[in-house]
């Protein structure tokens, strides 16, 4: 009897403190930084509102996005929880969307909060938005996700072996690549096509076109945590290729006047460094031809040969302009070629980890080797005109 | 039976000679019950005495045989002796013979014998005149199977005994019979292999059994409490209706006690995974059984656990879910008043109340009781925003998973350690069941019942026996006989190492 009134108090002691009713809780899936003014303008997209009725067969959850300033995030967040009837969950953002503005300004300076924050999983997305404000990204309502931070998500998560963003577009990777030594982070972007205003509206999703909607866009490349420059497509793939994230791709070749379409899902790159000067990098791969829109007998081994030299040589082109462009203009080691350098010369790294952006990372030579072959025609031989 | 016949020639009273006064003594005793009936046939002055109980013995044959064949003795010398003869040659009961004991009169008669007493002498004879107060064998209702014997055990002690009997032809089946209760006194046969089963078992068993004084027995299930020693929810013994499940269990080397005018046998011992066990699965093929084994175990799992875990996630680890359910979850708990462990407990407890309501009733009741525990219970709540569906849908995945089980025991035992289970994690989430799973991994494992531990062969393990519990083997691969329930005779067939 005495143990069992020990149990009770014991039991009566503990427990209870994290104690939450879930219909008592806003469950934050997104949020979005912008920068207003001197202030920062928090916006939050709260995942369970039922808005009509209270009847929970239908299962759908609504939307509904509250937003305030503040001089530091986390008195934004305090100035909506004033707005907001229950208590902000924060344990499943999925998606963070800043703006080009807070990106320019430095990312670490809001990183602190979504870290310091026990709620908060390091694992959601981080994405930056092209041009508009970060806030309008979380209104868009998506036609085929039930709401704006699902579609975010589910894009990126789709897009993950094509565009290889899924990697990057992690939250606790970014902050990863900004402490580690002689690496810069890249953020994926995420563009809002049409106008914002009407892709707020529940009219939009019932169209048959969409008027407004996001899609993902190119590789933005940070030095440090501020924002440099955003890639173009082409280079956003480069990168890919040469972090060897890109699993898939569809490179199109030029050939004779015509273009060819190979698609390749097993594109793998291997650097080299031969000593703290210069490396060496070998893209290996295999390519199927989806598509020419020209008379190209492929049945003649000579044709292949010469489409598959044509398309080695292209790409070790773009490759190489892309890592040029980048030593160049960018001045961000977002390969990692100085945490190479780092890992494998530490002595000489330390004199030149200071100036290794402005200076070093200039003069690396790097060379490119592709050996990439077409091993499949698809299921013609020739092309349609040839076989007139 | 030792024990008792000692203590019965200790005080044991002589018959009187007077066969009307043994006639009156009797009837005394009954309290002048009407079924007490007597006949005194007068043979020349010699007076015979006839008494049975109407109630419990069949009256033709009474009066076709013994009262006809009592008429023909002739007055002798020995009158006693001609009666008992005739009774020998005249009729073809085996059960006839005489006693000297007044005191075991009452037994007698009250299981359906005759006496007849003579003047002059103390003797009587003693005659089986039963009534035939049973069913027939019917089909098995509380362990209800596809592929097997449907036959199942009676309330007759003596029918039982056959069932087994008819089974195991070796002549080593032993039947240890004791009378339990000083009212009752209860035939209660302890059946076992000898030469197979472990002579220390059977002998606690028999020394706890001999040590019961009450007044009645009057199921097997009663003397369930005398055969453990430690408290436990959960039953150490486990019962059965089936004759085929009885013997399977004493090829074994288990020991079968059978109680009269109870169709349920108990198997001793118990482990816990016997209750994991289904009758026909010695029947099936044996890859099909550890399938539904395993499908067993995680019923088991969660029928302890669902409500447990939904209330954990649902009030403390929101972030051990993934969003989606989440929201849905949130989005269905929007507008319900209480709190999710009081409604979870107010639907668990309906749901018992409506099992419980269920068995006590008559059949032709329990459409009315499925209709409105359905749609009422169910619907109409969940449409007048009382509960949410999800706790409807956890109610009734835990009750289904828990009806997999055939023992009601063993389903009550569960059902209280839910509850503990809910309790926990509805003060302390998650915390709260991993601490639970350690008390009653804790607690299971400290049982023990005469000399066998609860867990096994798992804890302690034994390698062997393990072909026969969540993974059952083929019967062509199992050699031996699991060490934990005995160890003489190792050996079950041939052709192994």
């Amino acid at each position: 009897m005495k143990k069992l009134i020990l149990l009770i108090i014991c039991l009566s002691l503990c427990g209870c403190n994290d104690y939450a009713e879930l219909n008592r809780l806003s469950l934050v899936t997104a949020a979005a930084i912008d920068k207003n003014q001197n202030k920062y303008e928090v916006t939050l997209l709260i995942a369970n509102s039922p808005k009509q009725d209270t009847s929970a067969k239908e299962g759908e959850a609504k939307t509904t996005v509250y937003k305030a300033n503040g001089n530091t995030i986390a008195s934004a967040i305090k100035a909506i929880d004033r707005k907001t009837p229950k208590q902000l969950y924060f344990s499943h953002i999925n998606v963070v969307v800043i703006s080009e503005e807070i990106g320019k300004e430095g990312f670490l300076k809001i990183a602190d909060w979504l870290i310091r924050n026990p709620q908060t999983r390091n694992r959601f997305y981080l994405v930056q938005v092209n041009k508009d404000k970060a806030s309008d990204v979380l209104k868009i309502i998506s036609p085929l996700e039930s709401f704006p931070s699902q579609s975010i998500a589910t894009l990126i998560e789709s897009n993950k072996n094509s565009r290889a963003i899924g990697d990057s577009a992690s939250y606790s990777n970014f902050i990863g690549r900004i402490l580690e030594k002689g690496y810069e982070p890249l953020m994926p972007t995420i563009n809002i096509n049409g106008n914002p205003k009407k892709g707020a509206k529940q009219e939009n999703v019932e169209t048959a076109e969409p008027s407004t909607y996001l899609s993902l866009g190119n590789l933005a490349i940070y030095k440090g945590d501020k924002l440099i420059k955003t890639t173009n497509k082409k280079e956003s793939e480069m990168i890919h290729i040469i972090n060897n994230e890109a699993k898939e791709l569809l490179y199109s070749v030029k050939y004779k006047d015509n273009h060819a379409s190979i698609y390749s899902n097993d594109l793998k790159t291997k650097i080299k460094l031969n000593n703290s000067n210069s490396l060496d990098i070998y893209v290996k791969g295999t390519g199927t031809i989806y598509e020419i829109n020209g008379p190209i007998n492929l049945n003649k081994i000579k044709n292949l040969k010469k489409l598959e030299k044509k398309w080695n040589k292209s790409l070790k082109k773009d490759i190489d302009e892309t890592i040029k462009k980048i030593q160049n203009d960018y001045k961000s080691d977002i390969f990692g070629f100085g945490n190479l350098i780092y890992k494998n010369y530490p002595k000489k790294w330390k004199k030149i980890e200071n100036n290794w952006n402005s200076k070093y990372f200039k003069n690396l030579k790097i060379k490119i080797h592709t050996n990439v072959k077409i091993v499949s025609t698809g299921s013609l031989t020739k092309t349609l005109e040839g076989e007139k | 039976m030792g024990h008792n016949k000692k203590e019965r020639w200790d005080n044991m009273e002589k018959i009187n000679t007077k066969a009307e006064k043994v006639i009156d003594k009797i009837k005394k005793i009954y309290g002048g019950s009407g079924d007490v009936v007597n006949r005194i046939i007068d043979i020349k002055g010699t007076k015979v005495g006839c008494i049975f109980l109407e109630s419990s013995s069949q009256t033709s044959t009474i009066s076709d045989f013994i009262i006809k064949s009592t008429v023909l003795a002739e007055k002798d010398k020995n009158l006693f002796n001609n009666l008992l003869n005739i009774l020998k040659n005249k009729l073809f009961n085996c059960q006839l013979f005489t006693i000297r004991d007044f005191n075991e009169f009452p037994y007698y008669l009250s299981s359906g014998f005759t006496i007849i007493v003579v003047d002059g002498y103390d003797e009587a004879i003693v005659m089986e005149t039963k009534a035939n107060l049973d069913r027939g064998i019917t089909e098995a209702t509380s362990e209800p199977i596809i592929r097997g014997s449907k036959d199942s055990f009676t309330e007759s002690h003596s029918k039982n005994l056959g069932l087994i009997r008819k089974r195991i032809k070796d002549p080593n089946l032993w039947f240890n019979e004791i009378k339990i209760g000083r009212r009752t006194k209860t035939k209660t046969t302890i059946a076992y292999i000898n030469g197979i089963a472990d002579d220390k078992k059977i002998k606690e068993i028999k020394k706890r059994l001999q040590k019961i004084d009450i007044d009645g027995i009057l199921d097997s299930g009663n003397i369930r409490d005398y055969l453990t020693t430690q408290k436990s929810i959960f039953p150490q013994i486990k019962s059965s209706e089936r004759p085929d499940i009885a013997c399977q269990e004493l090829l074994n080397g288990k020991i079968i006690i059978l109680v009269e005018n109870s169709p349920f046998i108990l198997i001793l011992p118990t482990v816990f995974l016997d209750y994991l066990k289904s009758p026909e699965d010695q029947n099936q093929k044996s890859v099909n059984i550890t399938f539904t084994r395993i499908l067993r175990f995680i019923a088991l799992i969660i029928t302890i656990l669902t409500p447990a875990i939904y209330i954990a996630v649902a009030t403390y680890d929101q972030n051990t879910i993934p969003d989606k359910l989440l929201i849905s979850l949130a989005v269905q708990r929007e507008g319900v008043p209480f709190p999710t462990f009081f409604e979870i407990i107010l639907f668990m407890t309906i749901f018992e109340v409506l099992r419980e309501s269920d068995i006590r009733s008559p059949s032709n009741m329990t459409t009315a009781m499925s209709i409105v525990g359905a749609l009422v219970l169910g619907q109409a709540a969940v449409d007048a925003s009382i509960v949410s569906p999800i706790t409807i849908i956890i109610v009734a995945i835990t009750s289904i998973s828990s009806l997999i089980f055939q023992d009601t025991d063993f389903i009550n035992g569960i059902r209280f350690w839910r509850f503990l289970f809910i309790i926990a994690s509805s003060m302390l989430g998650a915390i709260g069941i991993i601490s639970m799973c350690l008390l009653l991994i804790t607690k299971i494992a400290s049982l023990e019942n005469i000399e066998t531990s609860f867990l096994s062969p798992l804890a302690p393990l034994e390698i062997d026996a393990n072909k026969d519990t969540i993974i059952k083997f083929s019967n062509k691969d199992i050699f031996k006989r699991p060490k934990y329930i005995s160890t003489k005779n190792e050996t079950k067939q041939g052709g192994g190492k």
